[in-house]
């Protein structure tokens, strides 16, 4: 993944905010990021960029050698799909599904039709996540148990990259814990992680750390 | 599919305001689709009541101004047709029949004892009889002189059979007609409405009320004829000069009939209707609501990659179900409240199981299905065209 000159402006009607500005990196299958910054320096609009969620106001933004902004949203949303990994801070799980339909959607989103729910229970067991769980719904569960099987729904369609908004920021050191061991894991049987956090003992877990301060990357 | 089980449970877990919206259906349902049934029945019924009519055109003496309807009895002789106008038109109309009426109202009494009444009292030569196509429940056409015939409600109401002898005048001051056949019903008819009636022979009516002139002339149309033709051709002989009949088409005063009924029909289902968009109002509403309340879910979807349709699709299917379950609810109420209405406006509801009663149904149910999905096209675009960056910071 490359980005080169990137900048991204936010037209408001107070006047246009700048949360990016002249950003380039590249980014190098197998990597585990974190990107680190003060809140509003910038993170979370670098990693909805990373994530196709938004296209750049300037600069160019390469996946596999595709410019993203050359994509429709259809392209786009796809290529979430099949590619991208998302954890966000809040876990965001549906709250209409239970713990295994939450897990499958994506693969049911791909292959447009029911999916076996023992490929949705592999997943899970994979995070450590207790069988007994896996019908219940999402409120039933607690913090650490929850975004366990949001990281179970970001893997189960093999994304390249996954992209992880603060995935600690609302669990204990100990279950935050937890889920960088998977994250780990994860990384070593080579999936690309991006990992956006600004606590300084979740960043050790990556093997490199961007630094960003008021849209721009500083180290 | 997975979006039309979200759909399903959204509908569920917001149960009591699905129910209230779907309510709001089914009401709208049950105005446009009753309503229509009703006017249907009404319909129906009109023209059954009117159907033995057949092809007749009548001529009126001109009453001046209005014209038309019931040049009935107790009009002076200046107000009648005389026998040369009968003549002209007889010729004017041939191979049709023409066949003059008299009629007037009178007090009568039936058998020993009985009260007073007042009936309409026809005179028709017995000549003309078979012409009119009187359908007999008992008896047979007269041929005497003092002999009558009887409506089918007339007989039945004062008890009367074949062989009754019925008073005519005040304390039988104008003789005594012995009934010798009973008119089955007829309902309602431009010509003669026998239901009521009693119909005496001309030459008795003619001695009775020393009276040559007739109230009426019922041409029967042959078939081959056209009904707005014979009534040109009179008014074209006897219009000459001044207007001095007015001449009625059955045909086409039934045609009008049906028209001002459909009209009645459109319009009565119009103002159901009303009940339609005020519920399609409220589907709207809850749609908006189910749209705003789940932001944060829509950008998730989005940013995990579905697709724009895919979430269209969801609200579809959930302004769908809601649709499809009211309409059908309503259709089926629909049929009740049909059929309560036609019981109690029409006191009948025989003409309730038919095309028409389908159709109306059909169309209540369909435009319910139609509404619920136009109102929630609108959200459901809505819904897919979240920015999904801005849709995941909401909270
Ligand atoms: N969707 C948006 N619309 C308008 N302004 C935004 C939007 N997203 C972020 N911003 C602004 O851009 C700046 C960077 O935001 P963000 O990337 O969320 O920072 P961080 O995640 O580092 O806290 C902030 O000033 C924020 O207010
Ligand atoms: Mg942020």
């Amino acid at each position: 993944m490359l980005f080169q000159d990137v900048a991204k402006v936010y037209p408001l009607p107070a006047g246009d905010v700048r949360a990016l500005d002249g950003v380039s990196f590249q980014v190098d299958r197998g990597e585990f990021i974190s990107v680190m910054g003060p809140s509003g320096s910038g993170k979370s609009t670098l990693l909805n960029l990373m994530g196709c969620l938004d296209t750049p106001t300037e600069g160019d933004i390469y996946i596999s050698g595709t410019r993203i902004g050359d994509m429709s949203d259809a392209e786009l949303t796809s290529l979430r799909r099949d590619r991208i990994g998302f954890i966000f801070q809040y876990f965001n799980l549906f709250p209409l599904l239970n713990i295994i339909e939450n897990v499958t959607f994506p693969m049911m989103l791909k292959t447009g039709k029911g999916v076996d729910p023992e490929r949705g229970r592999e997943v899970l067991r994979a995070v450590q996540l207790d069988d007994s769980l896996f019908t219940h719904t999402p409120t039933e569960l607690s913090g650490g148990q929850q975004q366990r099987v949001a990281v179970a729904r970001a893997l189960i369609n093999n994304p390249d990259i996954l992209l992880c908004d603060e995935p600690t920021g609302n669990l204990d050191s100990r279950t935050g814990a937890g889920i960088m061991d998977l994250m780990t894991e994860l990384n070593r049987n080579g999936t690309t992680i991006i990992m956006v956090t600004h606590d300084p003992h979740i960043a050790e877990y990556s093997r490199r750390t961007i630094r960003i301060s008021d849209g721009r990357i500083v180290s | 599919m997975i979006f039309w089980e979200i759909a399903k449970r959204n509908i569920r877990l917001h149960f009591l305001r699905s129910t209230l919206a779907m309510l709001g259906i089914v009401i709208g349902v049950v105005a446009i689709a009753s309503m229509g049934i009703l006017g249907n029945s009404l319909v129906a019924t009109v023209s059954d009541s009117l159907s033995s009519v057949g092809d007749s055109v009548i001529v009126f003496p001109y009453a001046g101004g209005g014209g038309g309807f019931g040049g009935g009895g107790g009009s002076s002789e200046n107000m009648k047709i005389t026998d040369q106008q009968f003549q002209q038109i007889k010729r004017a109309v041939a191979p049709s029949v023409a066949i003059p009426v008299l009629s007037t109202s009178e007090r009568m009494k039936v058998g020993v004892g009985g009260d007073d009444i007042v009936a309409s009292v026809y005179g028709v030569d017995p000549k003309y009889l078979p012409d009119l196509n009187f359908e007999l429940s008992a008896g047979s056409l007269n041929n005497a002189n003092s002999g009558c015939l009887v409506g089918s409600a007339f007989a039945k109401d004062n008890n009367i059979k074949v062989g009754s002898r019925i008073s005519m005048g005040t304390d039988g001051s104008k003789g005594t007609l012995r009934v010798t056949g009973i008119i089955k019903e007829r309902g309602m008819s431009f010509d003669i409405s026998t239901d009521n009636a009693v119909i005496a022979t001309q030459a008795w009516f003619e001695n009775t009320y020393k009276t040559e002139n007739y109230d009426e002339v019922v041409v029967k149309v042959k078939s081959g004829q056209d009904t707005a033709d014979v009534k040109v051709v009179i008014e074209k002989q006897l219009n000459k000069r001044d207007k001095v009949v007015s001449v009625m088409d059955s045909k086409a005063t039934l045609a009008s009939i049906y028209e001002t009924f459909g009209a009645v029909t459109t319009f009565v289902t119009a103002i159901g209707g009303i009940s339609m968009v005020v519920a399609g109002v409220s589907i709207f509403n809850i749609m908006m609501m189910s749209v705003n309340e789940r932001v944060k879910e829509i950008g998730i979807m989005r940013s995990i990659g579905t697709q724009k349709k895919e979430v269209m699709s969801m609200f579809v299917y959930e302004a769908a179900i809601i649709g499809v379950i009211g309409s059908a609810v309503g259709g089926i109420l629909s049929l009740v409240a049909g059929y309560a209405i036609s019981a109690l406006m029409l006191q009948s509801t025989k003409y309730l199981f038919t095309f028409a009663t389908a159709f109306s149904v059909f169309e209540g149910v369909g435009f319910g299905i139609v509404v619920c999905l136009a109102c929630g096209l609108y959200p459901a675009w809505q819904a897919a065209n979240l920015n999904p960056i801005d849709a995941l910071r909401h909270e």
